[in-house]
């Protein structure tokens, strides 16, 4: 399975405060602390954190089908800029990160080899038809055939008819921007 | 105090966090907070410890991680409270 986390920074900065008291107790693990306290961008260190949280999660959730918060049983370590590792109790994520001034964007994988991802980041309104669109180029169905349904966890999958077309669906909403990323279902 | 009491609050509490007007007035027991309220995941820690401010309790992390809906939040303050 496979999660993505988008994070609006402007809107991060607004919409929470990592200062609160308890914030970062509650969430973080006592090493990310650390790494957010003595990092020389706290704030960006802390939604890097916690998109690779999130998006751990949301690959996982989709598997054992049950929701929970828990975010700091997802204890994440970085091996280098970009690529990070999440481990949950005995599960693996393997995470990247695509970061520019305007968002942060996380997507999740259980296995470090190349698979194909569709994914890409767009208005947060106009999401499910950008995914629709990709999934049209990779399969040829009408759009108009492509039906999201909810699993009753509340993730995503796309349907033409009774055939599923995505094996694994995760999308995320933050302020200005939205993002999918999915795999099909006949690859991998 | 009573359940009707803690929906009030717990509503108060939410209130600057919910994204859908619609099912905040809605709002029942069964009411989801990620779901319904389409609060932010990242914002559900600010529920978490607004409640443990609002009631003066600790809210622990197995409690926390039950912490979805406003039925949950209920049981929680109330075991919290009578203990």
């Amino acid at each position: 399975m496979i999660g993505n986390d988008i994070v609006d920074l402007q809107l991060a900065k607004t919409q929470s405060n990592w200062q609160r008291k308890g914030f970062l107790e509650k969430q973080f693990t006592e090493e990310e602390q650390k790494m957010i306290l003595i990092s020389k961008n706290p704030f960006a260190q802390v939604w890097l954190f916690w998109s690779m949280k999130e998006a751990a999660y949301k690959s996982f959730t989709q598997e054992i089908k049950k929701r929970f918060f828990a975010p700091q049983k997802f204890k994440c370590t970085l091996i280098n800029e970009n690529e990070g590792l999440v481990v949950f109790e005995d599960k693996k994520f393997y995470t990247n990160t695509f970061l520019s001034v305007f968002y942060l964007y996380t997507i999740a994988k259980e296995t470090q080899e190349q698979i194909a991802i569709f994914s890409a980041i767009g208005a947060p309104k106009t999401i499910d038809i950008a995914l629709k669109k990709k999934l049209t180029e990779e399969t040829g169905i009408l759009s108009e055939e492509i039906e999201k349904r909810k699993t009753f966890i509340g993730a995503p999958l796309f349907y033409h008819q009774k055939q599923l077309l995505t094996q694994s669906c995760s999308i995320s909403h933050h302020g200005n921007y939205g993002a999918f990323a999915f795999t099909l279902e006949n690859e991998s | 105090m009573k359940k009707e009491e803690l929906i009030i609050k717990l509503k108060a509490i939410v209130k600057p966090y919910i994204q859908d007007e619609e099912a905040f007035k809605n709002l029942t027991e069964e009411t989801d907070f990620i779901n319904d309220l389409k609060i932010n995941s990242a914002n559900l820690v600010d529920v978490i410890l607004d409640v443990e401010d609002e009631f003066d309790i600790e809210i622990d992390n197995d409690s926390m991680e039950k912490m979805l809906s406003v039925k949950a939040a209920i049981e929680i303050i109330e075991q919290k409270l009578s203990t």
